[in-house]
This record gives structure tokens, sequence and C-alpha cells, in this order.
């Protein structure tokens, strides 16, 4: 049996899983036929779980037991702003777990964002192996371009809870185009417009005969085609209100079916020109009267229901235009992926701002899945045909936290991958015993407004007047767009015990006891062929991973108020810090009398772990 | 370029140090974007670690290495600010290597200087040119901007100035 290496687009909304076959790739349907499962998992009272399209359909009886859109929450801090809109709007109950991350609640446990998406990757990996007759252990998997490393760690950790070897992490639009040049000896610039569930992401690439170079990528993660449903959904439950004095978004139950009244519409109207909602029992009354909602949209309401939203998407793309130093002549093709890209209103929205026509056979579900199946049949030497080379850029900035809450860039975003780049730093007094190490990616200045990936200290350099301490930081960015941070000291070539993959949400241990459990493989559907494999059970690699802790970054940032005096950067400093910065460069001996970081002092054998300036 | 054998790729990751830019992508020093892009393509072939995830774990590792020189090497050339940067530099015989953000950050505080003038008396009087020119007082801006070129003669950004207030209004100056 040959080793066969799959493709899945894990997405906000649908899930899609592809195989090289015969040097073309195939889409492989479930048990129903179906090929696309919907990224959603009910939580049965017996505590099984049922993942996919008949799963969504539970969530009008049981909003509370079924969580969707879990890839809008993998990756992030409880406290940032998809969060709090995913509380708005999704029953399940989305909690606060140590150190910030999220965790749902379920009856009586709590799972991790990784786990969600991990029985989505399993249940799909369930229906391929159930096509393919044999078990399938490595996958490409798809994240959007615009993912940052906290994301993209995460959704690899979902990948081996799931027991799959990923073997890349792929960006969305770059599959895309893979699948659209695989095989065609075209040489092309193309845009690939990606309006997904979740997110938006625009990328410009350069297909070559066996290369396929991304020029620049942009996106826009609080942007996708959920955002047009709610656009709907708002206006029904406006009409609701206006025809019965009651709001439907206080009830779960009424909600939920004018969620999914509202996806109807969107779809309904990508074919027809208008679309009636009819709904016999939105909710009962305090009587136990059945309360209706019956409303027809046009094509042209929805427009103007979602034009901003849709005119959002163009100035992305004029910065990655912009980034590419190109416009939209030099362009030979607009390739769409994502189910929202077959309206109309989009369509035609596209068509005017690239002035020409998106390419029409390429099907926008399923494309994705497509190339990363090409890209996984290509790495494990499955295909001889399928050995073209991906050349891809880092989306955001990567940045390290400097004197005075700032950050400053490292890695500019649209750098290609992998890279590396490395910084000489000084401590920023004498005799300091070790420093912070605070990496972000963003594309803020102001430290806090970008996302954190991680810190670290790093204590093992000499010690000394600082003029004469010097440590060295590399900064990598693996082809997966993983970050990795290394400290170290020039001087002895002292390697810092201190390289660390970053955050990843979970911990080392917190991925021991996931897979320990294996509470993934509860799988109830009957439909399937259980999966032979077992998750193995993986350490991740022996370096340090620390948990991301916001409340110790804070702590510094407010230390640091006793240094601003005289670190104030304003604009003429920082001249003198880049003539001082470059004097690093030129002579290694000369006294560099800058500390850019905000590295405090601290005494290590003070129990006490907060900060203290000496 | 022929396929690489395993020893000239371990020779190559021990020596990729002492290569500067154009060396890393077999580049001649004048070397045009189609050219740089191309051989960007070509060394990418024979070092990107996909491309070469079927040798053993320590000859991919070497391929790792130059994959991520040949990235920052194109990343600099690429960019014609960059590539200013990095030219100045390799003629100072000032390293073989250049950070990719100081790269463009050297270059815009250039470029601001030369906008704003990078003498004393070079940036007063071009300023005064511009406040003048604000007033539509054309011989007092012609003036003045002559005056900031003979502290800085070589400022293309003044000359430039100078030459369109000439051309706007030839009879008045």
């Amino acid at each position: 049996m040959a080793n066969l290496a799959v493709g899945i687009d894990l997405g906000t909304s649908y899930s899609c899983v592809s195989v090289l076959e015969q040097g073309s790739p195939r889409v492989l349907p479930n048990a129903y036929g179906e090929r696309t499962t919907a990224s959603v998992v009910f939580f049965k009272p017996d505590g099984q779980i049922e993942v996919g399209n008949h799963a969504k359909a539970n969530i009008i009886h049981h909003p509370v037991h079924t969580v969707s859109s879990a890839k809008r929450l993998i990756g992030r801090f409880f406290f940032s702003e998809e969060v709090k809109k995913a509380r708005a709007i999704y029953a399940y109950d989305i909690r606060e777990a140590p150190n910030h991350g999220v965790r749902i609640g379920i009856r009586d446990e709590q799972f991790s964002l990784p786990e969600i998406s991990a029985m989505v990757i399993r249940e799909v990996k369930q229906v391929a192996e159930a096509q393919l007759g044999q078990p399938v252990t490595q996958a490409v998997i798809t994240v959007p371009a615009y993912f940052n490393d906290n994301q993209r760690q995460a959704t690899k950790d979902a990948g081996k809870i799931a027991g799959v070897e990923v073997l890349r992490i792929l960006n969305e639009p770059t599959a895309a185009a893979l699948a659209y040049g695989f095989g065609r000896g075209i040489n092309q610039r193309v845009a690939v417009y990606d309006f997904g569930g979740g997110t938006f992401d625009i990328s410009i690439l350069e297909i070559g005969k066996d290369v396929f170079e991304v020029l620049a990528t942009c996106g826009d993660t609080f942007l996708g085609g959920d955002d047009l449903d709610d656009r709907v959904l708002d206006l029904l439950a406006d009409e609701f209100v206006a025809r019965h004095g009651i709001n439907p978004r206080n009830d779960p139950h009424a909600f939920e079916k004018l969620k999914a009244a509202a996806e109807e519409t969107k779809k309904g109207l990508s074919v027809e020109d208008e679309f009636r909602v009819e709904i016999t029992d939105v909710m009962k009354d305090k009587s136990g009267e059945s309360l209706a909602l019956d409303r027809t949209i046009t094509r042209v309401e929805f427009a103007s229901l979602v034009q901003d939203l849709v005119q959002r998407t163009f100035k992305v793309c004029d910065e990655a235009l912009q980034q590419s130093d190109l416009t939209t002549r030099d362009l030979d093709g607009v390739i769409l992926v994502g189910g929202p890209t077959r309206l109309s209103v989009i369509r035609q929205a596209v068509t005017d701002y690239f002035q020409q026509e998106p390419k029409a056979d390429v099907d926008p579900d399923e494309v994705v899945a497509m190339g990363a199946a090409i890209h996984a049949a290509s790495l494990i030497g499955q295909d001889a045909a399928a050995d073209s080379i991906l050349l891809d850029v880092t989306p955001l900035d990567l940045r390290i936290g400097v004197v005075g809450g700032f950050a400053e860039p490292v890695i500019e975003s649209n750098t290609p991958v992998p890279i590396e780049q490395s910084r000489r730093f000084t401590p920023a007094q004498d005799n300091q015993e070790s420093v912070s190490i605070r990496v972000y990616q963003g594309d803020s200045r102001v430290a806090e407004e970008n996302e954190l990936l991680g810190q670290f200290e790093f204590s093992g350099f000499t010690k000394g007047r600082r003029s004469e301490v010097e440590i060295e930081v590399a900064f990598e960015i693996n082809a997966d767009g993983i970050v990795e941070v290394t400290a170290s000291d020039p001087n002895t070539g002292e390697q810092a015990s201190t390289s660390i993959t970053l955050s990843s949400g979970l911990s080392d241990g917190d991925l021991d006891n996931i897979l320990r459990r294996d509470r993934t493989a509860r799988v109830a559907a009957a439909d399937v062929t259980p999966s032979q494999s077992s998750p193995r059970h993986e350490t991740r690699s022996e370096k340090k991973s620390p948990e991301p802790s916001v409340d110790t970054t804070e702590a510094f940032v407010e230390s640091d108020a006793i240094d601003l005096g005289d670190l104030d950067l304003d604009d003429e400093d920082l001249e003198i810090d880049e003539e001082k910065q470059g004097a690093w460069d030129r002579d290694e001996n000369e006294e560099s009398g800058i500390a850019l970081f905000d590295a405090s002092v601290r005494d290590l054998s003070a129990p006490d772990e907060s900060s203290e300036e000496l | 370029m022929a396929k690489m054998t395993r020893p000239e790729i371990r020779a190559l990751s021990k020596i990729v140090d002492e290569l500067d830019y154009y060396e890393i992508l077999r580049l001649q020093p004048g070397a045009g974007s189609t050219e740089i892009r191309q051989a960007y393509h070509a060394t990418s072939r024979h070092f990107h670690p996909d491309a070469r995830r079927h040798l053993d774990d320590s000859l991919i590792e070497e391929c790792t290495r130059i994959s991520k020189r040949v990235t920052e090497a194109y990343c600099v050339l690429r960019d014609p600010r960059r590539r200013q940067a990095y030219d100045a530099k390799l003629s100072r015989g000032d390293g073989l290597r250049i950070q990719i953000a100081e790269a463009r950050a050297v270059h815009q505080k250039e470029t601001v200087q030369i906008r704003q003038g990078r003498t004393a008396q070079g940036r007063d009087l071009f300023r005064k040119a511009t406040e003048a020119m604000a007033e539509e007082n054309w011989p007092a801006a012609f003036q003045n901007l002559q005056l900031a070129l003979t502290f800085e003669s070589d400022n293309a950004f003044f000359r430039d100035q100078l030459d369109s207030l000439r051309d706007a209004h030839p009879s008045e100056i």
C-alpha cells in the first residue's frame, strides 16, 4: 500500500480533505457524499461527540452543546476582541483558562480550542481513510495567510492531537494558487482573493513552471462570511422585533434559528435573485403561541447590507498590490476562494476592482484542500509531477519589545521565509542579572497593540558593565511561518538554555495530558470507519515553552516608568539610537551605549517572581 | 545550475558566512531585478527545505541554513532601497550582511535628510525657500534654494526643486 498524505482545508465553517491521485487532486466525499464537512462539533449528553453536517443541524436544538467556528478562537487570548465578539454571538460557553487562554465549557468538562479543531481534523481524516481504505497519518493543513504564530502553533497542535503528522502548515491562498497553476506550465501573476467564513486574505503570486512565489500577502482576520450572515441576522431579528415586540436575540434557540436562516439566505442569494425566509415557529410568546417570521430578501437589498464589508476587502487588496509594487493591470488572473465568493455582490465588486473576470474554472470551496493535497504529495515524494517549490512570506512584522513599551521590527511583513535575523543588544544596566525578551507580531510600534507571541528570561550571558555585555538574539521564521527565538552570548559562544518555541496557548504538559486522555476520539457517528491509528504520544521538543503571561508584561511596562526619564523615545533620540545601532555592526569594540531592552534588574535568588528595580 | 552533491552542499554551508549576497545568489554585482528573481528561484530549488525533504536530517539542516541566507540575500537585493544601503556597506568593506529592517531604516533616514537638508544651513535655507514658495514669492524661493545648494551641492532633491521652479516661473526669476 503506497504511502499517502492528504491535504486538509480546516475552515471556519466547512472543512475539506483531498488527495493527489494519478497526478490530479481528488476531493474525498464523506459517507453522505458531501464534499465538505461542517466544522461543527456536537457534544451528546452521553459524552459522545458528533462532527460535521449532522452536528450542525443540532445547533438549533442544542446551541449550548454545539461548537462552531472554533477557528475564530484558536490561538487567541481570552481578552482579544475576537473572543469578546464570539462570546456575544455563540451560545456555547467560552471560558477563560490560566494565562489568558480560552476553553470551551461543555457540561462538566472543559476543552481547549486545539482539541475542538482536532475533532474536526479527526473527522475528515476518517472520511479520507474510509475513501482510501488505508490509514492516513500525514497531512498538510492550511491556515489563513494572515494567521499569526500563536494561531499556527495551535493549529499544528490540533493536528497532533488528532493523530496526524502535520507535514506543513500552508497558507490558504498559496494552496489555492498551487491548485490553479499545478501542471499547467504557465507563467502568470495572479491575485488570490480568499473570503473565508471568518477571515479575508489576499495574496499576490508569481506562478512559474515549477516555482510559486508569493510576492505579498495581506489580510483581515476580523472579516469573513460570518459577518455577512450577521448583517442578515440583524435584519431578520429587527424585523421580528418590529412584528412581535419580542427580542429573539435573548432566546438562544430563536437566535440560532435566525442565524441558520441568515446563512441560508446568503447561500440562496448566490444562486437566486431573491430568497424568502419563512419560519413558522421562531419562538413562543408568554401564552405559548408560536411567533412566525416571513421575509423576502432580494439580491439588491443584500448587496446594500454588506456593501461596506465588501469594500473593506479592497483596502486590503490595495495594500497587497502596493507591497508587491504592482497594479491590477499587471495581473494575469484573479482566483476566488471561499464560499462567500459565490455571491454576485462579491463577484461583481471583484471584477470591477481588478478590471477582469475571476477565473471560472476554480471551485472556491475545494481549491484550497486540493492545493494542500498537491503539496502533501510533493513533501512525501509521492508524486514525481508534484515537485513545485512554494516560496511564501511571513504576513506580519516580527518585533522585539524595547524600552518604553515599544516594539521594534526585526523581520518585516512580506519577508520571504524561511528567514533568520540576529540582533545584538545590551542590557539596560550594569551588572544586570537577566534580560526579559518579549516577542510580538503586528504592525504597531506600540508593543501592547501587537500580538504577544511569548517572552522569556535570558541570564546566560557574562555579567559586567553594560557597555561590555552583549546579547545576541536570533529570530527565525520557518517555512510553516512558525517563529523561534534564541538568545546567546556571542563572546563566550554560550548558546542560551533559552531557545524557545513560542507559546501555542497549550503548554507541553497540557498537550501531554490531552494526548493521554484523548477525548477527541469519542466520535459517535456510525457512518465512518473508526480510525485505526490512535494518536501517538508525542512530547514536543525539549525546548522550554512558557505560556505567554500578559500580567508579567504589564508589570514590566509599569516598571519601565522608572526608566522613562532618560529614555524618552522621541524622534531625535531614535535617530541617535539608529546610529548607535549601526555602530554595533561597524565596530564591535566601540561602546554601544544604548539599552534596547527594558530589561529589569532581577535578583534571581529572590523567591518572589515579580521584578524589582535595583 | 546542476544538482548539487552532498559534499558540495556541506561545503557551501560551511562557507556561506564568507559570501556576499551576490555570491550567494550567483549574481553579477550589476544584476537586474529579473535576474535576481530568477536566481532566487533557481537557488531555492536547491536549498529550500521542501526541495530537500528526502535527505537525511543533518543535510536538511545545512540546506535550511543556506536557504535562510538565500532568502536574506534576495530580500535585500530585490528592494532598491535596501540594495543601495547594502552596496554602500559592501564598498566600505563593512561586512557581508545587513539587517533587513535596518537597511530600510538607514535608507529612510537618508531620504529624510536629503529632503530636509543634511546641514544646518541647508535645512534653514530650504525651509526659507519653502516658505517663500508658499507665499508665491518666486525670486526669494529661487535665491534660498540656490544658497541651500551651495552648502549641499550634491542634494538631488534641492536641485530638482530648483529646476522645477525655474521651469514654472522663468520670467519672474
